[in-house]
């Protein structure tokens, strides 16, 4: 009950600053980074399917994972047994992946930051920066749209000029209540690369939360990946211990 | 006398002489010609690879080599320089390079390159990539996010001019560096693959990405006279602890072009010997024919009394002259195909894919070494002489007894 009220809390204090927004650049700021905290929570824990879908073949996995801050997370694969008990785990900027075949931790070097993560349209890039959306970037609001009647903010993210980002622009729809609906991603001559949409939006954990997520390369068809959300709960605060590499390593179980 | 008759002889039958002398003229010709495309080809390759950022002497921390990671840099290049500045004959050139394995990548594309920090102003006189910009232009002290990349990784990465790479490496407290670079400049390079390794960025840069502080990992050094390399190595190990540094010279550096060099002086000796063994065969043949047609005419001589050394002697004689006419002919030849080849070399673009496993660039500037030219020679005429004693002798043990009853 308490928490459902700080919910409610959050939810008030920062859809003011919404009702308020104009297109001002601090408005846009505040509503990516009050959208990026409503969906990461303080802290979470999550049971979600990953499809990824190929023309040939599609592979399902299970994986929970835990969230903390904008930092910390970590990911272990639950079924198929096969795969069972892979885990990645990030700090800041970190990731370090766990394989119990080799019962090896290995650090991701940056050589490997660009690849897929676990064979998915996500890179471990992604995955590692992904608060680099709120650090890395200006905001402007360009559009407003509306989405099963409520209002839609088109926000036209261009990165910092000396940003470590690949990108050349990004373009987020958030929906006034701060939950994202899309995040685009565009390269210098701001063509789409890839982009990530949210659907079945429900309530999940206590919060409206789009329950699937799909990335989708731009120019490949018939190539996703699907995150399908099967359990979601908020935390106030989880404990450091989980999110440490013997943590990682002890995930078989 | 024996030289005039010898002259005479080789003409008797002047479509046989003609026909063994094209054979000398063809296998001297090829010799010389081959052996200067070969050199230049090695040339060219010891070139591209002291110009790729080798130089004649490297200086390293003394584990770089075995494992090019940020951790074994030169931590106080200071030293090292004083040091340079001692031992160094004048007119040698150095510069000091942060260099480490990074991973460039933008909105579509990622691949391991080869950072290299360089002080522009230092480096432009060693190396060259400053010779070789395009497009745009090299970078300058003050470039703090400028970045010079290879044509043929532009291409890779459909980036232009004035676009973003983003640089990811580790640095010196084991996390991950990542920058953000803008295309300043795009060079050629003799090979593809110096195109698509090397990326070049300020030294200043480097350091600040890399956290790296004032290290660096190497110093390319350049000596006015090449000819120096091994004495000033020598005299740069004796000065700089062994411990802490290692000082190679290019020939240590470019094993795989030392090995190359070597084997290709092998390679055209054996070369010669077996242009030299097809040749030798017809010149016997031809000489022994000559010989058993003039049956008669040996037994004569040797009736009226011919010793059979002055027999030997007339028919190394006509030997002689068949060599001498045949090399004077295809050295001519062979140094004027040489020098009418068009003065931009052989360009063999087409292949260029092909041939850079070894280094080789993508045209080929004979040069003629005066080593190879007369080895040839020395190859023909020696052994063209020693292969003739055969038929010469056999013309010197017939008796007139069996000479009169050959018809």
């Amino acid at each position: 009950m308490k928490k459902k009220a700080i919910v409610a809390l959050v939810l008030l204090l920062s859809g003011s600053v919404v009702l308020c927004a104009d297109t001002d650049a601090q408005d846009a700021h505040n509503l990516v980074e009050a959208a990026v905290n409503y969906y990461r929570g303080k802290a979470s824990i999550a049971t979600v399917d990953m499809t990824i879908h190929r023309p040939g073949w599609e592979r399902t996995m299970t994986m929970k994972a835990w969230t903390k801050g904008q930092k910390d997370s970590i990911f272990i694969i639950i079924a198929p047994p096969k795969d069972r008990g892979n885990g990645t785990l990030k700090r800041g900027q970190e990731m370090w992946i766990y394989n119990p075949k080799v019962n090896r931790v290995i650090k991701l070097p940056p050589s490997m930051m660009s690849q897929a993560w676990m064979g998915s349209d996500f890179s471990n890039n992604d995955l590692a920066k992904s608060d680099s959306i709120i650090a890395d970037y200006t905001h402007k609001i360009t559009e407003n749209e509306t989405h099963d009647g409520k209002k839609v903010y088109v926000v036209k993210s261009m990165p910092k000029p000396e940003a470590p980002v690949v990108w050349g622009m990004q373009k987020l729809r958030i929906r006034e209540d701060h939950v994202f609906l899309s995040q685009a991603f565009y390269d210098e001559d701001f063509e789409l690369v890839k982009i990530m949409t949210g659907h079945h939006i429900q309530m999940l954990g206590g919060k409206l939360f789009p329950k699937v997520w799909k990335m989708q390369k731009a120019d490949v068809k018939d190539e996703y990946t699907l995150l399908n959300y099967k359990e979601l709960a908020f935390k106030q605060d989880l404990p450091d211990r989980l999110f440490t590499l013997s943590s990682l390593k002890a995930s078989r179980r | 006398m024996n030289f005039r008759l010898g002259w005479r002889n080789i003409w008797r039958n002047p479509r046989r002489t003609l026909v063994i002398m094209s054979a000398v003229i063809i296998g001297i010709w090829s010799m010389i010609f081959l052996g200067a495309l070969m050199r230049g080809i090695t040339d060219q390759m010891v070139r591209n690879g002291i110009a790729t950022l080798t130089g004649h002497i490297q200086v390293h921390h003394k584990d770089y080599r075995n494992d090019p990671v940020i951790e074994n840099s030169i931590t106080e290049p200071e030293a090292v320089e004083a040091t340079l500045n001692d031992i160094l004959p004048p007119g040698s050139r150095w510069t000091p390079r942060v260099r480490v394995n990074a991973i460039a990548s933008n909105a579509r594309h990622s691949s391991g390159i080869t950072l290299v920090g360089v002080e522009p102003r230092r480096e432009d006189k060693i190396s060259f990539v400053a010779q070789a910009i395009t497009q745009g232009r090299f970078l300058k002290p003050v470039d703090k996010n400028g970045i010079v990349v290879g044509k043929a990784l532009a291409d890779k990465f459909e980036t232009k001019l004035g676009r973003k790479l983003v640089l990811m490496s580790q640095d010196t407290k084991r996390e991950i560096a990542s920058r953000a670079f803008r295309i300043v400049g795009i060079f050629r390079a003799e090979m593809e693959a110096t195109e698509k390794q090397f990326v070049f960025i300020t030294m200043s840069a480097a350091q600040q990405m890399l956290e790296l502080k004032k290290g660096i990992s190497e110093i390319s050094i350049i000596l006015s006279d090449y000819q120096e390399v091994d004495q000033v190595t020598v005299a740069l190990r004796t000065a700089l602890s062994a411990t802490d540094y290692e000082v190679q010279s290019w020939q240590e550096l470019l094993p795989m072009v030392t090995a190359i060099l070597k084997m290709y002086d092998g390679f055209i000796f054996l070369w010669f010997l077996v242009v030299f063994i097809a040749m030798g065969f017809g010149l016997v043949n031809t000489t022994l024919m000559a010989v058993f047609e003039r049956i008669r005419e040996f037994g004569l001589l040797k009736a009226l009394g011919m010793k059979p050394w002055w027999i030997i002697k007339g028919v190394l004689i006509e030997s002689f002259f068949l060599l001498i006419l045949g090399m004077a002919i295809g050295n001519s030849l062979g140094f004027l195909s040489i020098f009418v080849l068009p003065s931009t070399g052989i360009d063999l673009s087409s292949l260029a894919e092909g041939m850079e496993f070894a280094g080789m660039s993508r045209v080929i500037f004979p040069i003629i070494e005066s080593k190879d030219v007369i080895t040839a020679n020395l190859v023909v005429f020696v052994l063209g002489l020693l292969v003739s004693v055969y038929p010469a002798v056999k013309a010197a043990r017939f008796t007139p007894v069996e000479a009169m009853a050959h018809t």
